[in-house]
Parts: C-alpha cells; structure tokens; sequence
C-alpha cells in the first residue's frame, strides 16, 4: 500500500478502476461516463487506468452513460460510473432502471448545487433527489473513505443477497479537490477483496431472453418486495464486507452510522458529509470541556439505518439534525427520516432541523456552536432552522 | 498547524503551489492538505489556494479564514484587503520586483518577503509571456521564507515530476528572495478575518436586480478583438470601380433597388456591364477555392434589368462641359458629372449614341434596347447630345474656348492590319467594321466559308454573327493558344459550343485568289503553325513559326479582328495622352483624355472607371474640392483597423461555409442560337446566387461572433457591433469564428 496526497476524486477513479480491473479475470470492467464539474477529475482517471480487460465509453450524455454502464453490467461485466448534480437530473430515469433490474453497479457522485443559478459548490440535493430509485446510497466525509466505501461497494453490491446498485458520495471540493495523504491499496490486495462478478441474471448470446419487459401488476409487486427484503438484508451483509474490508486491508471502512460520545451523551448531533468532520471536533472539544454531547455520522442513507440511529441517541432528549440539502416544502432529507425513526418508538425527544451548509456554504466550528445554541434554547421543535442567512425578510409578497 | 492562504489567477498554477509546499511537509511526515477556492474556472480569474501542514491529523475541513501566512502570485492583486484575518507577525510573501520596504507600510504587522518570481519564470521558460507560471520559483521562496530547507523543496518538486528549468526556478528564488524578518509594528494586532455574509441575495424574481456581472473580466485580458475591414479582391480588380461586395450584399437581402443604386454611383451601365463584362471580379473571387466564383456578371445583369432608382442632379451648376464621344467612357463621365449639377453636351461623330455598345457588341450578347434604356437614364439628367459631329484640332479649340471642359473620349479608333500580300477590300473585312454592318442589317454571308483572324471579344462576336447570318462554315485563326487568348473566356465555350473551329497556334501568310466557281469569289489563306516562345512586353509567350508547317485554308471571306489603338490625330503633335494630364497645354480651360483614348484598357469596364475618376478630377479642378480620387470602391471604413490590402482566400474561413453549386442562368438552345440574334443569356431568376458571396474581409452582418460570444458582450450598432471590453476577457472565440477575417485578436 503507498499513501499519496491526492484528492478526493483521484481516490474515487483509483478504487473504480482497481475493482474494474480486478474483475479482468471475469467478464472485466465496463464504464459509459460524461464529464461534469467537480467529478471531471474521475473521468480523466478512469480514462488514464491501464485496464487489462474494460472498455471506457466516452457518452453524449450522463443518459447514456448509465444505460452504457446498465447495458454492460447486464453482459456480466463489472460496471460502474461518475456524477454529478444536474448531470445526475439527467441520468434520473436509466438511474432507477439500474435499480430495478438489480444491477450491482457503483456510482460515484460528487454533491453538487442543482441549478439553477449555477452553483459549483457542495449540497447534497442531487443524489437525495435519487433516494427512492433502490439504490444504496453512503455519505463520506474524507478522500480514505471514499476510496474504502467504493471498494466495499462492488462487494455488497454484487453479493447474491444484495444485488442492488450502490451510490457513494461526497462533498464536491471539500472532498473532491482537497489533496490529501491517502492509502491506496495494491491491486493484489483489491483483486482478493473483490471476487470474480457472477450476475445470476445475466444476458448470454446463446439464451434469448428479455428483462424488465410488460408485467402484470401482480409479477412487479413480487419484484419489489424482493427489493425491499434485499434492502432489510443489507445492514447484515454490509458487516460481513466490512469485516473482510479489515481482513484485507487492514482498515476499517466504517459502521453504517459512526457515534462519538452519544452514550451519556443528553444532546446528539446528527450528521453528514465533511460537516461531520466538524462537528465532530466540536464535540470532542465540549466534551472535554464537560459537556454531555455526542455525534451520530450517518454514513449510509439507504437503507436507513432507522433502529441503529434510535438505539443510538440512548438517553439523549435533544437531537440537532444537520441537513446539506433542502427538499423544498419541507425541509433536510436526512431530518424527515430522523424524525420518522423515533416515531412511534419515542416521543420524548426533541428533533430540529438545521439547514446549513446549503449551495456550498461553509459550515465552520462557530456555525455548530449557533446550532447547539439554539437548541439548547428550545422547549419545542419548530420549523427547519436556516442557518447563515436572516430569515423572515420576504421581499416579496 | 501550519495554514497558508495563496492569492492568484487562475492559470498562474496558485493550487500546485499549496500542492507543492503540502508534499514538502508530507514527505517529512506531516498531515496535509492542499485545496482551491474554484469558481469561474477561467484564465485569470483571481483565485484562492490552501495549505495546511500539521503533526496532527488534519480534521479541519473549512477555508482558510485566518491564516499564518499569505502568498500573493500576482502583483496587480497587492492591496491591504488580501491580508483579511493574517496573523500578526505572520509572513506575507509578495511576487515583486520590489523590495520588501516598499510594502512594509501597508502590511505593518507582518514580516514581508518579495522575489520577482515574474522574472524568474520568465527567464526559465515557464508558461507564456503573458501568463508566466511562477509557482515553481514562488515553492523555492516559501523554502527559504518559513526555513524549509531547499532540498525538501526540490524533493517536492521532483515527487510531483516538476524537473529542469522549474528546479532551477525555485532553488534561484530561494536565494534572491529578499525578507524583512520583524514586523514594522510588533503591538499586539487582532487582524480580523472578513466576517460571513448573511445579508440575502438577489431575488431572482426582481429582474431590475439582477445587475451586469460584477467581475470586470475585461481586466484579465491579454487580447482584445477589433474589427478591421480589407478589400475583397472583387472590388479591388473591378476596372469600373464598382462596389461588388456592396451590391452583391443588398442582392441577398433582396434589396434590389438597393443594389441598382449602389452600382449607379460608381457606374451608369450595370445592364451593359451585366453582359458585356470580363468580369475579373469572377477570375479573382475567392469562393473558387470552395465551389467556384459568385456569377457577378448575370447578378450585375439581375440589379440593372430589375431595379428601380430616381436619380435626379444634386444641385445646379453653370459649369459648361463638353465631352468627346458618347461611348461608355464618355457617357460615364457626362453620367457623374450631370449628377452633381454640370451642364454637360456630348458630340458623337456617328448617327447614334453610345459608340462601340452599339456597333462593336452584337445583339445576341448586348441587345441595343438594354444599351438605349440605360442612355435613357443618363440623357435624363439633362445630358445633351449632338450627333454626326466630327472634332478636329479647329472644333477641339472652339470646344475649349465655348466651355470649362473638354473631356475627349474618342476611344481607340485605329485599327490593326495584317499584311496578306493581296489585299482585297471584298476578301478582307475589319471585324469593327463587319460588326457595324451587322449592327445595320447591311450584310449576310450565306453559304460562305468564313475566317476570322484574331482572339480577342470582336473576333468572336464576328465569327457568332457570320454564323447567324448563313455562313456554311466559320473558323477562328489565333496564333497563340487558348490560355491567350483575351476574349471573355465564356465567350469562347460559347463560340465553341455554336460549332465554329479555332485552329489555335496558327499564323496567316498570305492570302491568294482561288477561280470562282461563278456565284463568288474564292481565296486560299496559307497559314503556318507557331510554338510559344519566351514570354513578351504583354507577358504572353511569344509565338514562333515553325518551319515547314504551312498548310491552305479554303474561304470566301477574311474578317481581321487584331485590336485598335487610340487615334490620337487631334492633338498637337508629341502631345502625351493619359488620363488625368491636360491635353492642350496652351489653353487654361482643361481638356483631358479618358477612357482607351488614355488608357487603353479596352473593356467596357476599364472605360467606365476611368469616365468617373475623370470626371471627379474635372469636378476638383472647377469646384476646387479635393474628392479622393479612388481606383477601387470605397467600402464604409466604420472600423478600428483599415487595411488596404486584398483579402486573400487562405486568409478566409471557407471551411465554415456550404458548398453550393454556381446558379448560371438558363441560355437559349443551341439550334436557335446558330439563326437568330436574340439574345443568348435569359439571365437569373432571382437574386439566389447573391447569396454565396462570402463577404470576403467585409462584416455582412451574419453575426457568428454575436451568437458564439461566451460572454454576449458584443452588440449589434446599426450595421456595425461593438465589444463590451470591460468584460471581455480575449477569450478569441469571435475571431476564431469569423469567417471573412473581420475579427481579429490584438495583444494588449
């Protein structure tokens, strides 16, 4: 294993094109990819990869990029992609094609502002926008991690339980374009992690079949209660990847949520992203300090991981949800399932929603220290809270 | 930990500085991080690096608001406003030729480093003049700056694969790095960092706020477009002067009025021209290099048959103008002279007006109702004329003496001869003089065998009429080959075409008679075959006999078509007869020569340029006015750069336009062609065909650089456009699409 300081997007295109390459024994690696700041980085790299057994197809469109990369993963091959914001708007509909044919391809996105106005900068909205579409999705908040969590993507997603495609995200250039000291492993080590793909349904020259074609309404429902049991399996599975991941590596590529101090812990913060990084200094800091505080990560946001994050927050009466995106009409994605969790199981806890780090704004220490602040004022939750900006001055009416 | 803040402009290579200084601390083991500050990702946009180093795992995930140190790559980006949140007693270090001293002042609380990092790079090689990339050099002085020592910053350098002149960028700034290690103030300082904006931002429903972009980009610029105009070589070759572009460009906007009026200014006969015209515009149009020439010479035709203009005298004058023929230089000058008010009479030695248009072009090629319509025109300024009046040296005087002017345009009126040792006037016919008679209807030459000598426009407009009028065979004699010949060369595929020989390399001899054979008179016409020799005075080769070549032709009738010269026989003697000197040294009233009489060009077109240069100087001479005398038309010169200079084709984009077959117009067919004088040419339809001109080197509006603009900062101005400059960044998108070389790049 060398360490390099590269940045976040050279670990992504590293760990896609070493679990391509590491299929080469199988049907190999297969990539349709469509450049779109601040995942362009990828493209060159997976462009660059000296693949033994790939094909790299430079599309017209991210569209087509997904249906180059379902089209070849239905073939046997490992397939595998890179997005990003409206590119992804556009790549929506092959998105849950690949979902519902059960395709274990991995996509890397890189958080980016929908526009417009143009926005080049870190929000989450894009790839939550893509939750429902039956594909696991994982928040990361450094270069290590999102090269471990791809890695470790291929192998959930391609087990016979799983079958489901895999997203991994990250914050674009606070993830994307920082360099940073990085692991990256030597490809025996990821062509031992990462066994030859065996898709059960695969497409063969010699058996004319058809997938996906009409169904009566009876025949789809099995199909998706067969996706949802698929998704109730995948907090087990993904301990048994994660535990050969250390096998392997020698690394722990993290638990599908990561708590810091929330055991007697009164107020926790939930979190995503680079602003877990944060948030988690300042909580390490108070507690020093004293205070009863602690962090929920949540690395993977689907499934999720409700019954973990509940169990989590222990004895806690105050919870923070810290939202990088906004659905509009309601408020952060990640604070409507929170709340949902504790829904009928606790009513003691009070959950409010922050909403910072919006359009690429910097969530900074101060900023999480106005967040414990505030709800440390509250008697009742109220509305999602709009951090960074004065609100309730509506210019017009 | 360490954090640094780098200030620079995009392409200066801002983000692999911090990667640079982070790889020296990670090669010794630290926790780094290297990032930019992204937005517009344009050439020489500021922008912002960071760096951290650190013992620690680094966990900090947020821009770099207070930092230890600042460097700037940029020094246009010097102000106080870049130091924002610097920590007292932290460095600030400066690419400046400056020392130190000078910026101690503005940044008092902090040590101070300059290196001319410009110069360095410059002298090394790296990057452009314009855009040096001094992060190399800058590496070597943070080295010596924060006491990395240099082989640590070579080492980075090299891990990163920065080898040769970038090495020897930084260890040479490393030592001129100049420091002033003590802050000026040293009192406590809380440099306070810019605090966050949490004002709100436009609304994007209030289009009033919705403001120019606030980055003047136009500051970045290393080139800056301008519009510049050239010639196109149409209007530079046009013997009349005629604007071709301009009318052309009216044509395809179907502006046919328009067009007319735009060839009326420099010439009174676009119908003549339409037909009668070599058109070397066509020779010279740059559209051959793509699919052939723009047909010119039919869409002069399509303006001058087709448009409707008034033009009336633009004022009164009391000036009396006298002008020596009413061929068309004649009538040219007496055209634009009429225009602005002279009092103008032309005397015509024949029975008719319009000299060689009548007599010397046939009607199959120049109908006389075309000729008649387009006199009419210029008689009606108030021209008058006197026909059957013959000047000699006496009348020339008397002319002189009764008005202000005297233009003499008696054309070339002398004809060339061939000595054919038996010189019959019944054989031997002039072709002017044939073409007279066929002009009279005095002639047929049924059944005859027929052989025209010569290769210029009369030879085959009398070997295409002997034909209309009966003759059993016609053959043309030219002595050198086709390539020389000085007819309009589709004049030649047409007489080709009617079925009439051209025996191409052959020199009649001599003529003898033959014994009639009772109905007419027959001759023999010995000719020898030639070779082309060394070039001559005209630069065609020189034809040569070949010995021992000679062979007969059988024929009833000889028409010599060998050219004409001026006949200069009314001035006084060693008088010399060019265009623009007075001719008649001893009188103050002015009499000048124009047309072939001075010029000798002998094209309809070459006749009408030199009537309107004439009459301009005439003009000058009597008003005192000094109007440029000019060869080619004058297009608007509403630009930055004027260039009097042809626009070649390899200088045109023609790769960015269609290929589109030439529209030539329908002809009469062939059969009717060999009996009648109608009209060969039926002229265009429309005015279609105006449309594959290129516009060479002048703006036609076709606005590729408004619509390809990244920034939309280029507006249309009545006919013209103008640049926003303060936004545009010289980017030379507009350049690279302008197909006609109007845009150009200027480096600033």
């Amino acid at each position: 294993m060398t360490v390099q300081v590269v940045t976040g997007n050279h670990a992504a295109g590293y760990a896609l094109s070493a679990a391509g390459e590491a299929n080469r024994t199988a049907r190999g690696a297969a990539c349709g990819i469509y450049p779109i700041t601040p995942q362009t980085e990828i493209v060159e790299y997976v462009a660059r990869f000296p693949f033994s057994k790939a094909r790299i197809v430079p599309v017209e469109s991210e569209h087509s990029a997904m249906a180059v990369s379902i089209g070849a993963s239905l073939a046997g091959a490992r397939a595998f992609t890179a997005s990003s914001s409206n590119g992804l708007a556009y790549m929506t509909e092959n998105v849950m094609v690949a979902g519902y044919y059960r395709l274990p391809i991995v996509m890397v996105a890189v958080n980016r502002t929908l526009g417009p106005p143009w926005n080049i900068w870190a929000d989450q909205g894009d790839t939550l926008m893509l939750r429902d579409f039956a594909w696991l999705q994982f928040y990361c908040e450094s270069n290590q991690e999102v090269l471990d969590t791809t890695l470790l993507a291929f192998r959930l997603a391609e087990d016979r339980r799983i079958l489901l495609p895999v997203l991994t995200c990250m914050d674009a250039f606070i993830v994307s374009h920082t360099q940073t000291e990085t692991t990256l492993p030597e490809q025996a080590l990821v062509d031992s992690y990462l066994p030859d793909l065996q898709l059960p349904h695969r497409l063969r020259y010699d058996e004319a079949r058809t997938i996906g074609g009409m169904v009566w309404p009876h025949e789809d429902l099995s199909q998706r209660l067969e996706i949802d049991e698929a998704m109730k399996r995948v907090p087990d599975v993904y301990q048994e990847c994660r535990q050969s991941f250390r096998d392997v590596f020698g690394r722990d590529p993290g638990d599908v949520i990561q708590t810091d101090g929330t055991d007697d812990a009164d107020t926790v913060l939930v979190a995503t992203g680079t602003m877990a990084t944060t948030a988690r200094e300042v909580v390490r800091k108070r507690r020093a300090a004293g205070e009863k505080i602690g962090l929920i990560k949540i690395k993977m946001f689907r499934p999720f991981p409700a019954a973990a994050i509940r169990e989590a927050c222990g004895s806690a009466r105050r919870v923070a949800v810290l939202d990088r995106n906004y659905a509009a009409g309601s408020g952060g994605v990640f604070w409507q399932d929170t709340r949902a969790a504790f829904q009928g199981h606790r009513n003691d806890v009070l959950i409010q929603n922050y909403l910072t780090g919006l359009c690429g704004e910097d969530v900074t220490p101060s900023v999480i220290d106005q967040i414990l602040a505030d709800l440390a004022s509250r008697e009742v939750a109220g509305d999602p809270v709009w951090m960074g900006i004065e609100t309730g001055k509506e210019t017009l009416q | 930990m360490i954090e640094i803040r780098i200030h620079g402009r995009g392409g200066q290579g801002g983000v692999t500085l911090a990667k640079l200084i982070a790889t020296s601390r990670f090669l010794q083991g630290q926790s780094v991080q290297a990032f930019g500050l992204y937005a517009a990702e344009r050439s020489g946009a500021p922008v912002q690096a960071f760096c951290r180093y650190s013992d620690e795992t680094i966990t900090n995930r947020n821009l770099i608001y207070e930092p230890d140190h600042i460097i700037v790559l940029d020094p246009t980006l010097i102000g106080a406003q870049i130091a924002a949140g610097l920590k007292a007693g932290g460095w600030i270090l400066l690419n400046s030729p400056q020392p130190p001293g000078d910026f101690t002042e503005q940044f008092p609380h902090n040590r101070v480093a300059t290196v001319d990092a410009t110069s360095i790079a410059r002298a090394n090689g790296l990057g452009t003049r314009s855009v040096p990339i001094v992060n190399t050099a800058l590496a070597g002085a943070v080295g010596r700056m924060l006491e990395i020592p240099l082989h640590e910053i070579t080492a980075s350098l090299e891990h990163l694969g920065f080898v040769g002149a970038n090495l020897v960028a930084a260890s040479r700034a490393y030592d001129e790095v100049r420091l002033v290690d003590t802050p000026v103030n040293t009192e406590p300082f809380d440099n306070v960092a810019a605090a966050p904006d949490t004002a709100q931002g436009r609304s994007i429903l209030q289009a009033a706020e919705m403001a120019a972009p606030a980055i003047k980009t136009g500051q970045w610029a290393t080139e800056q477009p301008q519009r510049q105009q050239m010639i196109p070589p149409c209007n530079h070759i046009c013997p009349a002067g005629n604007n071709v572009q301009g009318f052309l460009k009216a044509l395809a906007d179907e502006k046919v009025d328009e067009a007319l009026e735009i060839l009326l200014r420099t010439s009174p006969f676009p119908s003549v021209c339409g037909r009668a015209c070599p058109a070397p515009c066509m020779e010279k149009c740059n559209r051959i290099e793509l699919d052939g020439a723009v047909n010119v010479r039919q869409l002069e035709r399509f303006a001058g048959d087709n448009g409707q203009v008034d033009i009336k005298p633009s004022a009164e004058r009391d000036e009396k103008i006298a002008i020596v023929g009413s061929g068309p230089a004649g009538l040219t000058a007496a055209w634009h002279l009429a225009r602005v008010g002279y009092r103008v009479k032309v005397f015509e030695s024949g029975t008719e007006i319009g000299g060689l248009l009548r007599t010397g072009i046939p009607e199959f090629r120049l109908p006389d109702t075309v000729v008649s319509n387009e006199i009419d025109r210029i008689l009606g300024l108030g021209v008058e004329v006197e026909t059957d009046h013959v000047i000699d040296r006496q009348t020339l005087l008397d002319l002189a003496r009764d008005n202000d002017a005297v233009l003499v345009a008696t054309g070339q009126q002398a004809l060339r001869d061939l000595k054919l040792g038996m010189n019959s006037a019944v054989a031997v016919a002039q072709g002017i003089d044939f073409l007279d008679r066929v002009h009279r209807q005095e002639i047929r030459v049924d059944d005859e065998d027929v052989v025209v000598i010569g290769g210029g426009n009369t030879a085959m407009d009398a070997a295409r009429s002997a034909l209309r009028l009966g003759a059993a065979s016609v053959r043309v004699v030219y002595r050198r080959t086709r390539k020389e010949m000085p007819a309009i060369s589709e004049e030649i595929d047409e007489t080709l075409e009617e079925g009439i020989a051209i025996d191409y390399l052959t020199q009649p001899m001599a003529l003898h008679e033959e014994p009639t054979d009772g109905i007419r008179r027959h001759y023999r016409l010995t000719c020898r075959r030639m070779a082309l020799g060394e070039p001559d005075e005209s630069g065609r080769r020189s034809p040569q006999e070949v010995d021992g070549s000679d062979f007969d032709l059988s024929c009833h009738r000889i028409i010599l078509a060998l050219g004409q010269s001026p006949d200069v026989s009314v001035f006084p003697e060693g008088t010399e007869v060019r265009e623009g000197t007075q001719l008649l040294g001893l009188l103050e009233t002015p009499v000048f020569a124009v047309g072939d009489l001075a010029t000798r060009e002998g094209t309809v077109a070459g006749a009408i340029g030199s009537g309107r240069r004439s009459a301009v100087h005439i003009h000058n001479v009597l008003s005192g006015d000094h109007v440029e005398i000019t060869r080619h038309a004058d297009a608007t010169r509403d630009v930055d750069i004027w260039h009097d200079e042809v626009i070649r084709a390899d200088a045109m984009k023609l790769h960015l336009f269609e290929r589109q077959a030439v529209a030539a117009g329908d002809a009469l067919p062939l059969e009717e062609r060999r009996c009648t004088f109608d009209e060969v040419h039926l002229g265009l339809d429309d005015t279609a065909e105006a449309a594959r001109c290129l516009s060479c080197g002048v703006c036609n509006e076709c606005d590729l650089c408004l619509t390809f603009c990244p920034e939309g900062l280029l507006k249309r101005v009545g006919h013209g456009f103008e640049f926003d400059y303060s936004y545009c960044k010289g980017c030379g998108v507009c350049a690279a699409e302008c197909p006609r070389n109007v845009i150009v790049m200027n480096h600033l």
